[in-house]
């Protein structure tokens, strides 16, 4: 499998360079749409995208510990606009949903899944041997420390011992230990034909998804690192760095540049803010529908008192 | 990173697989998830920052990446079958089935996202076209319609990792108002209705007839022409065949003769004086209605001035075909089951009743009452009075198109009256929603079990839930009025919780009804 690796490193090249540091090998992410909701699922692409600053939220269950809810795994929701500036930006493709193909069983595939699992069940026999093995040295070095008896009959102990766990070793295919995959293995992940079955992104055509794509798309060129705001009642928890990190800033709540708003609902807001000691910000974009020459004008509300 | 990346594409091309080696160290791998440290709030840029976001990032990429290895015995197999939107277990169910999945033609069976749910924590292999479905096919392939989309998904996942029990609801599995006050036990079989009771209706005066003895013209001059209830067929009065001894109407004569028959089993009493019944019916056939209550004695068993020691027995005609003559009855045994005792009362009690009675009337005194043949002909008599006792208000306000909200010579109480006068009436959640028809936006998904039933949980009879659950958005509208009384209704007398789903933050939000005291005191 060299040619297309080599392929792609070309492909790649021709790619019209950004900041990014990370040059290399740039593959282009993939979104899964399930139904309107677009997911990612693979580890690298949910690395790569985290690069860009765009951070998303994790939704399934942790592989390690999935029965609880603090800690949460893959897939990685994306917000809609998330998802759109990665498609802007080029660095990551619709991939169609293929579930509808291949309605019969393919034989081949079906046999290599077999063989590779017959194999994985003989190498981790053999491990296990191994494994056993080496349990038991240690177990018999150790005793013949303690009873320092004559160098020959250990030794032959030993090797009787060890043909003895050979013969009778068995590793039932119970004992086998099995991966349940997360991502779909398949073509789709080759980054050659990913960019080849793009899909377009669904741009929706109200007034608010675009404010609020704008809003986005400034606060993250400025540097900073957003995800959703549901429980704060805005639209975005802005960060400074890396959520991981730091604690947000600001609540951004979009609205149009001809809507007003009314006071209870600025009072509710500005309180809600000071009650969890972020900055809300009002944030409108103005100017039509170009993509040049638009920007974004930000209020911020901050409880202060008369002094 | 770039060059890890490509290490792993030169490995196993866009595949995340585990080789053997792989997968047997995975055994021993720690199953603890590390906590997280103190945020930040300015970013320095020092270096201590650096490693330490380094550190938590480095750390996050390892629980992410993490692929789920399970030994082959511990999973059971399944497979998928998109035509009935189930997943068939080919091996024996674990102890999940004991709040998960049902039986289908002799089948274990699971519904799409409790398979799901299962192969996120490593107990199912599901299997499609004979190979293994990983999570992201099971997302794709279990949660792509309306009924179970991701969000409802997302609600079903977060709630059976906090332990509860999750199972779909069925809107005809809620029992309705009625059987919930008879206090059915709930059976999953829904098929037997509760018969209804026959009602008997009781006879006006427009049937009786010049067979009748004297009295009855007397009733006839009572009679009400312009009578709403209607005799129906004859059928139904041999339901009245059976004198009852509860209903107390003061004889006006009583023979207690002696009957000649002992009374074997079953004792009833006879009129011997009255006339024969046959002959007060000429030409009638046998099940006439007409029935000469006058002369058909119900004896009062309560009375103190007349303790007879055993009632006749009655006429045959008057029983049921079958049954025959019965002898008398003897009343010693029933009296005693009466409580004839004398009210002893203190002489407070004595003045307050002397107090009470002064003015009350005993409906039993009345004449007019005593006329009434039976139930409806009183109310008519009721109605009659009052039509009688409102020609006495003044007509300047009452006999205009807007009349008073109340007629102050009617006796009501304060909070009747208050009602009455009220201008904005207080309603309850569940009025008017039986009539309100289903939507297509709003339904209930699941029913909840609290966790600490899980012990003793039957999926035959699971009792009644803890609450039930809709899934909504942020994005979409807040449920209206409309809605609560929709579903409240469609949930019986079980709370409804509305599970709001925000890129991954789950809200639970639920109404209740309350109801503003009224006081009446004054």
């Amino acid at each position: 499998m060299d040619s297309p690796e080599q392929k792609i490193t070309k492909t790649v090249s021709r790619v019209d360079a950004s900041k990014e540091s990370m040059a290399n090998s740039r593959q282009v992410i993939g979104i899964n749409f399930c139904g309107p909701t677009p997911l990612m699922w693979r580890a690298d692409d949910l690395k790569s995208v985290r690069e860009l600053g765009i951070i998303g939220t994790l939704v399934g269950s942790l592989a390690r510990q999935p029965r609880q809810n603090t800690r949460l795994g893959r897939p990685l929701e994306l917000l809609p606009e998330e998802g759109r500036l990665l498609a802007d930006m080029g660095r990551a493709a619709v991939i169609p949903d293929s579930t509808n193909e291949d309605p019969e069983v393919n034989p081949e595939q079906v046999e290599q899944y077999h063989a590779g699992l017959e194999n994985s069940f003989q190498e981790q026999g053999a491990l296990a041997l191994e494994d056993r093995k080496a349990t038991l040295m240690r177990v018999m070095t150790k005793k013949h420390n303690e009873n320092s008896g004559s160098q020959e009959d250990s030794d032959g102990a030993v090797r009787d011992r060890l043909e003895a766990l050979a013969h009778g070793f068995s590793f039932p295919r119970t004992a086998m230990a099995v991966q349940l995959c997360t991502a779909r293995a398949g073509l789709s992940h080759c980054p050659e034909v990913r960019r080849f079955l793009a899909a377009d992104w669904p741009i929706p055509r109200d007034e608010r998804s675009e404010t609020r794509f704008r809003v986005f798309r400034d606060l993250r060129r400025q540097g900073f690192y957003l995800t959703s705001a549901g429980k704060f009642g805005g639209d975005y928890l802005v960060y400074p760095g890396d959520p991981l990190r730091f604690h947000a800033y600001f609540i951004v709540v979009c609205i149009s540049m001809d809507e007003s708003m009314p006071l209870c609902d600025v009072l509710a807001i500005a309180r809600l803010g000071s009650n969890v000691k972020k900055t809300v910000l009002l944030c409108s974009s103005g100017g039509s529908q170009e993509d040049d020459g638009e920007e974004v004008v930000y209020t911020s509300l901050q409880w202060s008192g008369m002094v | 990173m770039a060059d890890q990346n490509k290490t792993s594409a030169k490995v196993e091309f866009g595949n995340e697989l585990l080789n053997p080696s792989e997968l047997f160290e995975a055994r021993t791998r720690s199953h603890k998830i590390p906590v997280r440290g103190q945020k930040d709030f300015i970013p320095t840029g020092s270096d201590q920052q650096k490693d330490r976001l380094q550190q938590s990032l480095d750390e996050h990429w390892n629980l992410v990446s993490e692929e789920r290895v399970e030994r082959l015995g511990n999973l059971v197999k399944a497979v998928w079958i998109p035509s009935d939107m189930k997943v068939e277990l080919q091996s024996p169910a674990g102890k999940f089935w004991q709040t998960m999945g049902f039986s289908a033609h002799g089948k274990q069976c699971l519904h799409p996202e409790e398979a799901l749910y299962l192969m996120e924590c490593g107990n199912l292999q599901v299997f499609y076209q004979d190979l293994p479905l990983s999570i992201q096919e099971g997302y794709e392939r279990f949660l792509y319609s309306k009924t179970m989309s991701v969000q409802h998904y997302q609600v079903f996942g977060h709630l059976k990792r906090l332990g509860y029990v999750v199972n779909r609801f069925d809107p005809s599995s809620v029992p309705s108002q009625y059987e919930r006050q008879l206090n059915l036990p709930q059976s999953l079989d829904r098929s037997g209705r509760l018969p209804k009771r026959k009602r008997s209706h009781s006879p006006t005066s427009r049937h009786t007839g010049t067979q009748e003895g004297p009295t009855s013209k007397r009733m006839e001059e009572e009679k009400d022409c312009n009578r709403e209830e209607e005799d129906k067929n004859p059928d139904s009065l041999p339901d009245l065949s059976a004198p009852d001894i509860d209903e107390i109407q003061t004889a006006s004569y009583v023979d207690p003769t002696t009957s000649t028959e002992g009374g074997q089993g079953r004792s009833w009493w006879s009129k011997e004086g009255s006339p024969d019944p046959d002959s007060e019916l000429p030409g009638q056939p046998q099940s006439s209605p007409r029935w000469d209550f006058s002369s058909i004695p119900f004896p009062d068993l309560g009375s103190r001035s007349w303790l007879p020691s055993s009632l006749t027995s009655p006429d045959p005609c008057l029983l049921p075909g079958a049954v025959g003559s019965v002898g008398a009855c003897d009343v010693a045994p029933w009296l005693q089951r009466l409580n004839l005792r004398e009210v002893r009362m203190s002489r407070r009690e004595c003045e307050r009743e002397r107090d009470r009675d002064r003015y009350r009337r005993d409906i039993n005194q009345d004449r007019e009452v005593r006329r009434c043949r039976n139930w409806a002909e009183y109310q008519e008599l009721q109605g009659r009075r009052i039509q009688r006792s409102r020609r006495d208000r003044p007509t300047h306000l009452w006999e205009g198109p807007v009349t008073p909200l109340h007629d102050p010579a009617q006796v009501t109480s304060t909070g009747e009256l208050l009602d009455k006068i009220s201008v904005i009436k207080s309603t309850r959640l569940l009025e008017g929603a039986s009539s309100l028809k289903g939507s297509e936006e709003w339904r209930i998904c699941f029913n909840i079990y609290q966790p600490d039933t899980v012990a003793e949980f039957k999926k035959s009879a699971p009792g009644k839930p803890y609450s039930r659950m809709c899934v909504c958005s942020f994005d979409g509208p807040v449920p209206d009025l409309w809605t609560l009384k929709l579903l409240a209704f469609q949930s019986g007398d079980v709370l409804v919780t509305y599970a709001v789903v925000d890129h991954g933050d789950i809200s639970f939000y639920s109404f209740k009804d309350f109801q503003i005291p009224t006081d009446t005191s004054f």
